[in-house]
């Protein structure tokens, strides 16, 4: 062996039942060359599992350390972490996922696992003998942060990133700044009004003098790394000036469906979502302006879009592109097709709208009867629910519909006492602090409770014309054994979950990865919970999951402090899994040069050697991706990947095919 | 006496202590680490495996455990309790008491000799009673720091320890010690407690022995377990049939515990999902009011285990008995059979509690508690982790039950919120501000 | 969902990328779902460092199957799947004129939760390893026919 190396091979299962067969596993790596001592543990990671392998490295003399254990994903950097404590480099040490990859998915076949388990233990005792010593890339990092979306999660970021003393763009693709909150009235738990909380936290933001706010902006491309991304940024036109900005609004007359009231009413194309707003100045809404001029008095204006763009430097982004309320199919319990059937954020809208001591009326018709409708878009199941139009089922919860239907029960019992209100569920979830409360209240306001099962879901129907109300909902109720009910409604609130907000080119560009429901993947809901897999990439708010303000408001601080971790120090460390260049076999073909996508990643250099010129690759660590295109097209075998080199996964397929009955003990 | 100063004082090494003085120290602070017990780790160390990804609760805590415990921006201060806390112009200083563990940890190695010649059984805390130690002991096998402790009020003095020490740890002598320190902040992650297995006369008042609650399963469960498999407590026997008692703490008046404690469901269907893989034959029934599994993934995971054939009942358990052979009857309005007060039987039954404030106001420090026991907080939808004390945050169940997830997550928002503070503090005290004077906060 | 196989005595060869099928096939061992286990995963950053000599050589050294698991147009490297493909595609070439069942190497995109993915292409490789028999046969064929010629 090169140079007498000695893995120390460890497995470790965290299956009682299995306890054997990992003893089986560590007896038979213990008969392979160089491995000194081969363990099982039932916790490898915990500190005293880690205390064994420093006195191991440090008694036994052990130079090289292989795990198998859960995902490297999980735990590698624990354990890099453990060698390095114990005076070894780093990257003499292995990692390899027997958990996931085969004790989880093998139980069928313990023999078989069994030996899966040797041979996958086998190829990481091949790698380890070639490994060598490495050391972290350390790179600069840009104490600057990128902060995409405006709403709560983003400013509660870019405020929290501020105050640490680093330096936040925040930019936001709309006009305005708040998000969906702004579109709120009195939220729950503390009852406070939406926009003015909203207005005092936007307000510091926006005083905040290592702050910059760019609305009516959008990501267009970046490259670069964790410390040091090159982001370019696009901003659209305000289209008006401050001095004309009011009279162009008066004189505005395209008028298109208000979103800010959820299409209830209409906005003019120059607009001001609601008042109080940040920035207070007007904005076109180029998406829907249609381009002709605009007159006021004798004067006829065109509004002209000259989109900027901004180049900056950012040591981390931060992706809070937040929610967007479900929308149902047209039909879908009547929505769209029944007038009578709206959303609950549509019925915020609507009550936000309605001038105090009105009463509620719907299409003309004074409301008496309201069905609250829950999990609409939430709670899916394939089979019950029609697939949307990508062909998924929403199966998750979104948290925070169940609070806000009671809140708003609640409030509907306060400003209009007479009415009846009806509420269809399958659970009631208010499990926030403070939350119980609110269902408590809405069932001694005497709301109706019914329950259904989610394979059954209950049915909206219009009602003929004539009928005493326009439509009906039927169900069977669980609360009454099973019972056909039929509720008469004036109206029918559907209270609809949450779905990430469409952002698959800023998904592409960032490469971060959504999951199964669409949200946005974190690393690991317990280990890294805000990161994504890009180093340097962190998620706040319900760009990730549904949550409700307070935990969109935790979410973003807890990815400012993860921020706050990476660039704090102004320096960044990189993995050294860059291409290396042996310049003993370089020839200077220049062939790795033509395959390279990155830019001075790898050029060649004309080198004096004892007076001849010889050309030759040159690699740049820091615009290095380490794919290895290069490798494969030497033609000399002069470039590996560092940590990573062919010579090592020759001899982890080597590792794979060892022969059992070499290794295996025989059974007197 | 010991004078230090930190930048952060976090209370409570749970996950969410652990997580915030690690969040803390990566960004350059120097934090310092209370915690009441032996051991680092929290309630997170005692439980077998977490939703909603079945990862083994220890692969997750351990490493955390020996990240903070090497964390050279971290001083732990493990089996100590926060005293006094005075604030004046510098900020906070802090008195701790260093309980006696009567072996000295800056000799033991936790090589356990003394453990293993001790003669004296005691109960076993980390199992919830359900097994045994020694009076004289290393907590747990994953215990952080791994330093012996000795449980005087059980010891004979017998000596086997002192002469089974190879280092001569053991100090019978050793007194309370108090440590003074400074922080700039302070962050409080106490925790919780969990319902008192005899809170409900109605649920047999702890007096059944097969009636068990949710963190003895997850003992149970727990490949480090008393058994080292599933058992009903009250005569070893492999239970055959299984109920859960849902909200047994929770959303129920007559014990004053008003609010859901946000875990009980997706525990309780976990553990479902993990008996069913060890005792595959097991019937396991859940009886729940409302199932609220709300979090990332969660609702997917109640749908693969009404897959797998758990059993989901609405209905409230309105009482438990014991019959002849230790089995238990519940009884209950079923809404999903006819309508009328049925009687089930079941041979172990587990009743899903819930998370109570660690109501102790020395524990609370100066902060107010909300009604609902748990620290309040005064700005709780855009500052969730403000106490209404300046300088002194709030991290994990502290501020209410929460999940792990929503604990890290509320963890990470508390250190934030710290650092920014950290930071103010140095701003204005490079402007220089005026003395004022020491202030008492509270006493212990 | 047992996959019973006859295939115990062959080796599946699994490159996964990090970003994509070994995060994959972690997933799938989050779900606990049982598949063949002849199925050998080792991570790789990105495929296309390896030259077509590499796959030959383990199709020598016994693997009985390659699957490439990369991540597609996912990819975080540039240019990195492209050339992937081409190698493979030359890798194709050269197995015919060895005489190696060309369908005992496949290239695959696999993303980090394509569980359904994942575990079909382990289920056809080994319906196909079914038909075909181990690689040694290839080569015997192979040296069969050299014999003869």
């Amino acid at each position: 062996m090169d140079d007498g190396s000695a893995p120390r091979a460890v497995d470790e299962n965290q299956q009682a039942d299995a306890d054997n067969d990992c003893k089986l596993v560590a007896r038979t790596l213990a008969r392979l060359p160089n491995v000194v001592v081969s363990r099982t543990n039932m916790s490898m990671c915990s500190d005293s599992g880690q205390s064994i392998i420093e006195q191991d490295i440090k008694e036994l003399g052990v130079n090289r350390v292989v795990i198998g254990a859960c995902a490297p994903s999980l735990h590698e950097a624990t354990f890099r972490q453990t060698v390095e404590r114990a005076g070894l480099n780093r990257y003499y040490y292995h990692h390899v996922g027997l958990r996931e990859q085969d004790s989880w998915v093998h139980g069928h076949d313990r023999i078989l696992a069994t030996e899966k388990a040797i041979r996958l233990m086998a190829a990481g005792i091949a790698k380890a003998r070639l490994l060598e010593p490495l050391e972290a890339i350390r790179l600069p990092a840009e104490k600057h942060a990128l902060v995409i979306g405006g709403g709560v999660a983003g400013l509660k970021a870019a405020l929290a990133i501020a105050r640490r003393d680093m330096r936040v763009t925040l930019i936001e693709k709309t006009p305005f700044l708040g998000g969906r909150m702004a579109q709120l009235e009195r939220i729950f738990p503390s009852g406070e009004h939406a926009r003015t909380v909203l207005g005092g936290l936007i307000h510091e933001v926006a005083d905040h003098p290592r702050i910059t706010i760019h609305v009516g902006t959008q990501l267009t491309s970046i490259s670069g790394y964790v410390g040091d991304f090159k982001i370019q940024l696009t901003k659209q036109s305000r289209g008006v000036t401050p001095e004309q900005a009011e009279q162009l609004m008066d004189c505005c007359s395209q008028y298109v469906p208000d979103e800010f009231n959820y299409g209830l009413t209409q906005r003019k194309v120059i607009y001001r979502p609601y008042d109080g707003c940040y920035p207070s100045l007007p904005a076109v809404d180029w998406e829907h302006y249609d381009g002709s001029p605009i007159t006021c008095g004798s004067e006829r204006i065109v509004l002209k879009n000259d989109p900027e763009t901004l180049d900056l430097s950012a040591g981390a982004v931060v992706v809070a592109t937040g929610f967007n309320p479900y929308e149902p199919a047209a039909g879908e319990y009547g929505y769209g097709v029944i007038p009578e059937v709206i959303t609950l954020p549509q019925l915020i809208r609507k009550l936000a709208l309605l001038e105090a001591g009105a009463s509620l009326e719907i299409n003309g018709h004074p409301v008496r009867d309201i069905v609250m409708l829950h999990c609409v878009g939430s709670r899916q199941i394939e089979g019950v629910h029609e697939p949307q139009p990508d062909g998924q089922v929403n199966d998750y919860c979104s948290r925070v519909c169940c609070t806000a239907t009671m809140y708003e029960c609640i409030e509907l019992k306060e400003r209009f006492p007479e009415i009846n209100l009806f509420d269809v569920h399958e659970d009631i979830r208010t499990y926030g602090r403070g939350h119980e409360e609110f269902y408590r209240q809405t069932l001694e306001d005497g709301t109706v409770m019914l329950r259904y099962q989610g394979e059954n879901p209950p049915v909206v129907e219009a009602l003929p014309s004539g009928d005493s109300h326009p439509l009906v909902v039927r169900l069977r109720d669980r609360l009454t054994w099973g019972e056909e009910v039929e509720v008469p409604a004036d109206l029918v609130v559907l209270a609809v979950g949450m779905m990430p907000r469409l952002v698959n080119d800023l998904v592409e560009m960032l490469k971060i990865s959504p999951g199964k429901d669409r949200f946005l993947l974190e690393v690991h809901p317990k280990l890294r919970p805000v990161e994504t897999s890009v180093s340097g990439v962190v998620l706040a708010g319900t760009a990730q999951g549904p949550m409700s303000i307070q935990e969109s408001a935790a979410a973003a601080e807890a990815a400012a402090a993860k921020v706050a971790c990476l660039l704090s120090q102004g320096r960044v460390e990189l993995e050294p899994f860059v291409a290396r260049v042996n310049p003993e076999l370089c020839e200077g073909t220049g062939a790795c040069v033509e395959v390279c996508a990155y830019e001075n990643a790898i050029s060649l250099r004309t080198i004096r050697q004892n007076g001849s010129e010889k050309r030759h690759a040159v690699v740049s660590p820091a615009n290095c991706s380490g794919c290895g295109n290069c490798v494969s097209a030497c033609p000399h075998g002069a470039i590996d990947v560092q940590g990573w080199t062919l010579k090592q996964f020759d001899a982890m397929v080597d590792g794979l095919a060892i022969d059992m009955f070499d290794v295996l003990e025989v059974e007197k | 006496m010991v004078l230090d100063t930190y930048d952060a004082l976090v209370v409570g090494g749970g996950i969410s202590g652990m997580q915030s003085a690690l969040d803390l120290a990566n960004q350059g602070y120097r934090v310092a680490l209370v915690e009441r017990s032996e051991s680092i780790g929290g309630k997170m160390i005692q439980l077998s495996k977490v939703f909603p990804t079945l990862d083994c609760c220890s692969c997750i805590t351990t490493p955390k455990m020996s990240a903070v415990a090497h964390h050279h921006g971290i001083q732990l201060f493990t089996y100590s309790e926060v005293q006094q806390i005075l604030e004046d112009s510098d900020g906070f200083h802090v008195d701790i008491l260093k309980k006696p563990r009567y072996v000295r940890d800056d000799l033991c190695t936790g090589c356990r000799q003394c453990e293993y010649a001790c003669p004296i059984y005691v109960p076993n805390p980390y199992d919830l009673e359900l097994s045994a130690t020694k009076a004289v002991r290393v907590p747990f096998s994953t215990a952080v720091p791994q330093t012996a402790v000795l449980d005087i009020e059980n010891c004979l003095f017998c000596g086997k320890c002192e002469k089974a020490c190879p280092v001569d740890a053991i100090d019978l002598a050793q007194a309370p010690e108090i440590k003074h320190l400074r922080a700039t902040t302070i962050v409080l992650a106490t925790g919780y407690e969990i319902t008192q297995r005899d809170a409900k006369a109605e649920y047999g008042a702890g007096r059944l022995p097969n009636v068990i609650d949710g963190l003895m399963m997850e003992r149970l469960l727990a490949p480090t377990g008393p058994y080292g498999r599933v058992l009903r407590p009250g005569d070893g026997k492999e239970p055959e049939s299984i109920a859960y008692v849902q909200c047994a703490g929770s959303r129920d008046e007559t014990l004053g515990v008003e609010y859901c404690s946000r875990v009980c469901c997706m525990y309780a269907i976990k553990q479902a999902m993990l008996i069913s893989g060890s005792l595959p034959l097991a019937d396991i029934t859940i009886y729940y009011m409302d199932i609220r599994t709300f979090g990332k993934g969660y609702e997917q995971f109640y749908q693969n285990a009404r897959t797998m054939g758990v059993e989901f009942v609405k209905g409230k358990v309105a009482s438990i008995t014991q019959d002849e052979n230790q089995n238990l009857v519940l009884r209950l309005e079923a809404m999903d059979g006819k309508p009328e007060v049925a009687e089930r039987t079941h041979d172990l039954v587990v009743l899903s509690v819930g998370m109570l404030p660690q109501y102790d106001p020395k524990t609370l420090y100066a902060v107010s508690p909300a009604e609902d026991g748990f620290v309040q907080q005064p700005s709780p939808n855009l500052a969730p982790s403000l106490t209404d004390r300046h300088g002194i945050f709030v991290a994990g169940t502290a501020a209410g039950p929460m999940d792990i997830v929503d604990s890290i997550v509320m963890a990470g928002a508390a250190a934030a919120s710290a650092a920014g503070y950290i930071e103010e503090r140095l701003m204005r005290t490079n402007e220089q501000v005026p003395e004022s004077p020491v202030m008492e906060v509270t006493h212990g | 969902m047992s996959m019973e196989t006859k295939n115990h005595n062959t080796k599946i060869l699994i490159l996964a990328t990090l970003s994509g099928g070994y995060a994959g096939a972690d997933s799938v061992g989050q779900l606990h779902v049982d598949y063949a286990p002849n199925t050998y995963i080792l991570p790789v950053m990105c495929p296309s460092m390896f030259p077509e000599d590499f796959y030959l050589r383990a199709f020598e050294r016994g693997m009985d199957a390659i699957i490439v698991m990369y991540s597609g147009t996912d990819s975080p490297y540039k240019g990195g799947p492209e050339r992937t493909a081409k190698l493979i595609n030359g890798t194709y070439e050269r197995m015919k004129t060895l005489g190696i069942d060309t369908r005992r190497l496949r290239l695959t995109a696999i993303c980090t939760v394509c569980t359904k993915p994942f575990l079909k292409e382990v289920q056809q490789m080994n319906s196909l390893l079914e038909e075909i028999g181990p690689v040694r046969s290839d080569f015997s064929k192979k040296s069969e026919e050299s014999i003869v010629s």
